[in-house]
């Protein structure tokens, strides 16, 4: 069924707000379980679902006021104490939580479709006397109904219980959700933020007045000396807007992680049951704000991560105390900023990788030869992990063995500019460290000379630079190397390249933009250094699509078209598509 | 204009040439009109993509249109021109020998296109031929000339 209705506005409140209190919810949800006399907590949840109940009754969406009004039956007995809260209880909630995520989805999509809604009241009802919601109940009896659901599951659960055409709340929460997609419609910004955005605007068409006049005055004929001086300080003054207008516009766009890490309670402690092992989730650095650009990508990569570690690397309870460890493993997800990147680590104290596995499973999978491997250190045997078609668990579980592997998380990081590490003690845990940028938008750069063309490289990505002699660089099996300190810096020419000699005959001299993703180096061979900027980054279209080797472009401060460098794809293709490509040139 | 013409309804075009023919579009087509902007070079794409350029703050691309009809080219000249247009929703610049003026036709005078037209240009991007005295205007659809490699040249 379409859905149809004539206040738009009203309805993207509700679907916008109603989203916002069911991702708080899931959080408190599980807060309340592990603090289940924490009134103020229940109260806070009676609320978030009274609020839903309320708005959906009003705009007339039946089935969403139907399980709410059983949820806040449930909550109701909870909070005046007719009914403990057991696990039992909080499966339920939190499926009828799920169901209701469901239900507001649909509505932010516009198509209202039938879902069975019964199976979940059905389950909601035995926990609720025929009197619901009174107070004249009595504790005793309360958990004697509670015991008497626990030991008959209600007829209606298996007499409704639909083909797998529709998909039930259960499988939902399991699973990735898409529903950020209708948030990105939208932003919630702060009002303060958008204030002081106002007055900087403000400042700005101060500003321009002043260069209208000055330019105006200078048409008329007046000093030159004074017209200089003017104009200096106003260019002083405009940049000085600019780059604050720039950083709160920037602040706008940015979103703390917490909107992704509070999802992930919930998802732990499904997982955490339905695996058998007792985990303890630690948030830290909630508050860290990211690009929103970046934070919607991240959402499924780092779900995935955490899924490994719940089912990887965490053990079960009687062999970590077997091992000398605490029953309950612990799980780490923490953000912070670091320079103009933010790190995202996934740390548990789990059995760790063994390295000596992870080779012997990539000879099996013929991911590497042994005379590769041979020459391996431990923490490259450890990135084989994330190569394609890798996985070390004998049986692919249905947590984490979906098809999914750890290549693919690292293709999603990669396609921020990110970098993933892992780090990994047997016996002691694992970490994986992701680094993003800050922002996609406005990125610093290096901006170098190759013939006759500008290119920026992206600062994030370069280690150093340096000035080489044209004779100091060896071939070694083809291929241009430079050793640097001991180490051997593979090249890549990107006049050569870019197919963009330089006309000026061989000169003595050059220079190497040491670049790098993760533990992996590539120098890059330029003509010349021209200095660091600020850019703004701007796609090439559609027209040319998505050019290899290069991230967009960039218009510089003459006016002229730059284009950005994608050093992480070059490094990345370093091994396949470019180097037959040089090789052949 | 007098009521007496409506013999039709009447359409702008923009008339310019490559090479040796005049070619038209529909003036609503065209953003803008510019002299040769400086261009900066994209590697690896075809040669007709002359590069990239800046619109007043906007990346655009640049297609020669002598190069894409696989013509001897000549260097840009005096007159040549850069013809910004509204490629199904996107901006594109196209170079020409040089752009002429701005011509009133009526419907019925554009004819459908001969069966075999000038050098280089693919049948299907001719919506049409305006025969007007001594010259011949062939108009081009630059949307269908864009649009068979239309999502990213690259991905071939």
């Amino acid at each position: 069924m379409k859905l149809e209705c004539e206040d738009q506005e009203l309805l993207e409140g509700f679907v916008t707000e109603s989203t916002e209190l069911l991702q708080k919810l899931d959080d408190d949800l599980v807060n309340l379980e592990k603090s289940p006399r924490d009134n103020e907590l229940l109260n806070r949840v009676f609320r978030s679902i009274h609020t839903v109940k309320g708005t959906s009754s009003f705009l007339g969406f039946e089935l969403l006021v139907q399980v709410t009004h059983k949820i806040e039956d449930v909550l109701n007995r909870l909070r005046k104490g007719d009914l403990l809260l057991t696990s039992e209880i909080m499966d339920v909630i939190l499926e009828g939580a799920d169901l209701v995520k469901l239900l507001v989805n649909d509505i932010a999509e516009g198509e209202l479709r039938d879902r069975p809604v019964e199976e979940t009241i059905g389950k909601l009802s035995p926990f609720l006397s025929d009197n619901s919601g009174e107070a004249s109940c009595l504790k005793k009896e309360a958990t004697a109904t509670c015991e008497v659901a626990r030991e008959n599951p209600p007829p209606v659960e298996t007499a409704i219980r639909e083909p797998a055409t529709t998909e039930t709340p259960a499988e939902a929460a399991g699973k990735p959700r898409s529903d950020e997609s209708s948030e990105s419609a939208s932003v919630r910004v702060d009002v303060k933020r958008l204030d002081d955005l106002m007055n900087q605007v403000g400042e700005l068409v101060l500003e321009r007045n002043r260069m209208l006049q000055l330019s105006s005055e200078q048409q008329n004929g007046v000093n030159r000396l004074e017209f200089v001086r003017e104009f200096n300080s106003l260019s002083k003054r405009m940049n000085y807007i600019t780059s604050e207008l720039q950083m709160q516009v920037l602040k706008m766009r940015m979103i703390p992680v917490e909107k992704i890490f509070r999802k992930f309670p919930r998802i732990v402690r499904n997982l955490a049951r339905d695996l058998g092992k007792e985990v303890e989730l630690h948030l830290v650095g909630e508050e860290t704000e990211l690009d929103r650009s970046i934070l919607e990508e991240l959402g499924d990569p780092l779900v995935h991560l955490v899924r490994n570690a719940l089912d990887h690397g965490l053990e079960r309870p009687d062999e970590r105390i077997a091992n000398g460890k605490t029953a309950g493993g612990a799980l780490v997800l923490s953000a912070e900023h670091e320079g103009n990147h933010i790190v995202i680590r996934i740390k548990d104290d789990g059995r760790g990788i063994d390295h000596e596995k992870v080779s012997q499973k990539a000879l099996e999978k013929g991911v590497v030869t042994e005379a590769q491997l041979a020459n391996m250190g431990k923490r490259e045997i450890l990135d084989l992990i994330f190569l394609p078609g890798f996985s070390t668990k004998e049986t692919a579980s249905d947590i984490s063995g979906r098809g999914v592997g750890m290549d693919v998380v690292k293709t999603y990081i990669k396609k921020m500019n990110g970098i993933i590490e892992v780090r990994s003690t047997v016996g002691s845990g694992t970490e994986f460290i992701i680094r993003l940028p800050l922002t996609l938008a406005i990125i610093q750069t290096l901006l170098v000379g190759v013939g006759k063309e500008t290119y920026s490289i992206p600062l994030s990505s370069v280690l150093e630079t340096l000035r080489v002699e044209n004779g100091s660089f060896h071939r070694v099996g083809g291929q241009e190397v430079l050793r640097l300190r001991e180490e051997i810096l593979p090249l890549l020419k990107l006049d050569r390249l870019f197919n963009n000699d330089d006309d000026a005959g061989e000169k003595l001299f050059c220079y190497v933009v040491v670049v790098g993703a993760a533990e992996r180096r590539l120098g890059l061979v330029v003509s010349r250094l021209l200095g660091q900027q600020e850019v703004v980054i701007k796609s090439l279209g559609r027209y040319l699509g998505t050019i290899p080797g290069f991230a967009g472009s960039t218009i510089l401060g003459d006016g002229q078209v730059a284009l950005i460098v994608d050093p992480v794809g070059l490094i990345g293709g370093y091994d396949g598509s470019y180097l037959p490509g040089m090789q052949a040139m | 204009m007098s009521l007496n013409d409506v013999a039709g309804e009447m359409t702008q075009l923009v008339s310019f040439s490559v090479d040796r023919e005049e070619y038209a579009i529909p003036v609503l087509k065209i953003m803008e009109i510019l002299r040769m902007p400086e261009v900066t070079r994209v590697p690896n794409t075809p040669t007709y993509v002359e590069g990239v350029m800046n619109l007043r703050g906007k990346v655009i691309p640049l297609v020669s249109l002598r190069k894409r009809f696989n013509l001897d080219g000549s260097e840009n000249g005096r007159r040549t021109r850069t013809m910004v247009v509204d490629v199904t929703g996107e901006l594109m610049g196209f170079i020409v020998d040089s752009v002429s003026e701005v011509l009133r036709v009526a419907e019925a005078e554009i004819l459908p296109p001969p069966a075999a037209i000038s050098a280089g240009v693919q049948q299907e991007c001719v919506s049409g031929v305006i025969n007007r005295g001594e010259r011949l205007l062939i108009m081009l659809d630059l949307d269908k000339l864009i649009g068979s490699e239309e999502r990213g040249i690259m991905k071939e």
